[in-house]
């Protein structure tokens, strides 16, 4: 049999992003970020086993403008996943499949992430 | 290996521009993906410009004045004109849906008409189903019984069960919510895609069928049935307001709680 020769029509290319299609690839996104995340933590626990000059490069590195973004980063990531996942445990137990649900769930979800980013660095700050 | 990038042979080009002869007023620009297996060139957009108060309220309204006066070499299926057949389903500026059904009054601005997405084009609008018609065939969509049950008996239904029904018969496999949904996109030759599997939960509840179980069984598959990610771009797309995306979970459910 010959190889079909015919041209494949668009797809992602010109297909409109719904709230549902955007958070959905996000919650992978966040997942994958989720999972470096853990790697410069175990990165920070080693630094520990290697003395002390070692854990302050650390800590500058991460107090620079650019390590407080990534950190900042970090925490978004993992807050927008766990949020993310409790509405995919309501789809589990069959609700919220309505349009409208499932777009105020998802506004939802991105605006708690956002709040609990905010909330937890202003706490780890001292500033509440 | 998922590609994201549409191949060499697909990519679109910039194609003709047909000016409208009577200098309406009411010109809306309509860009439509073209095709022809007859010539060895590249799929490209042809822009037609047509007088819209000249034409009915429908998408596939200003396919058919094209077609009849413009163009008549361009290529789409259509039928019944009333969203009952099926026939018309493409994209139109993003969102896949029957044309005859949605209205040209909603767009502002230009109208991008593209086939079905990520489907073997055959020519113009015209994609190639037959992948996601083989799959319908693979969950036997029909009434199976135990043979003694039905030789003598109507079988009824109450009224409650045929309840159950609603919001699945009305699928007219128009293949709208499969070729919006990225995972079908990617795995679509496992996957059995939203239109399928909604079908598949249609004679999975349906009270008067004795093979609940096997049916269960064949779709309890890690891609054929798990593909689905709830990304609901199946219940966004679909032009009778049906939500495939919940019909999905109810399988998933029904798996983990029988």
């Amino acid at each position: 049999m010959t190889e079909n020769q015919n041209p494949i029509s668009p797809h992602l290319q010109i297909y409109a992003w719904h709230i549902s299609s955007l958070l959905s690839i996000t919650h992978r996104i966040a997942g994958i970020i989720n999972f470096l995340a853990l790697i410069l933590m175990f990165f920070w626990i080693t630094t520990f086993s290697f003395g002390e000059s070692n854990y302050e490069l650390f800590l500058i590195a991460v107090n620079s403008f650019f390590g407080k973004f990534i950190l900042v980063g970090f925490t978004w990531s993992m807050s927008f996943h766990i949020f993310s996942g409790i509405r995919h445990l309501f789809w589990d137990l069959g609700y919220g499949f309505e349009i409208k649900t499932a777009n105020i769930s998802g506004i939802l979800v991105v605006l708690s992430s956002l709040i609990t980013t905010i909330i937890f660095w202003l706490f780890g700050r001292g500033i509440i | 290996m998922v590609q994201f990038n549409l191949p060499k042979n697909s990519k679109i080009l910039k194609g003709n521009y047909f000016k409208d002869k009577n200098e309406s007023q009411n010109i809306k620009k309509i860009n439509v993906y073209r095709w022809d297996p007859d010539k060895k060139e590249n799929p490209k957009i042809d822009t037609f410009e047509v007088d819209i108060k000249k034409c009915g309220n429908k998408v596939l309204d200003i396919l058919n004045k094209i077609k009849n006066e413009i163009d008549p070499s361009l290529t789409y299926r259509r039928s019944c004109a009333h969203g009952v057949c099926g026939s018309c389903a493409m994209n139109v500026n993003g969102i896949n849906t029957l044309s005859c059904m949605k209205s040209h009054k909603d767009i502002k601005g230009d109208i991008n008409i593209y086939p079905l997405p990520h489907l073997k084009v055959i020519k113009d609008l015209v994609a190639d189903l037959s992948t996601l018609y083989r799959q319908y065939e693979s969950i036997e969509p029909w009434l199976k019984t135990k043979e003694k049950k039905s030789k003598n008996f109507e079988i009824n239904q109450s009224k409650k069960d045929r309840k159950k029904l609603d919001g699945l018969y009305e699928c007219i496999m128009c293949a709208c919510c499969s070729t919006s949904c990225p995972s079908y996109w990617w795995n679509g030759e496992k996957y059995l895609g939203p239109a399928v599997l909604l079908q598949a939960y249609r004679w999975i509840i349906d009270s008067r069928d004795d093979e609940r179980k096997e049916r269960l069984k064949t779709v309890a598959d890690k891609l054929k049935l798990y593909g689905c990610h709830t990304i609901m771009n199946c219940t966004n797309s679909c032009p009778k307001g049906l939500n495939p995306a919940k019909a999905i979970s109810s399988i998933k459910k029904m798996l983990a709680t029988n």
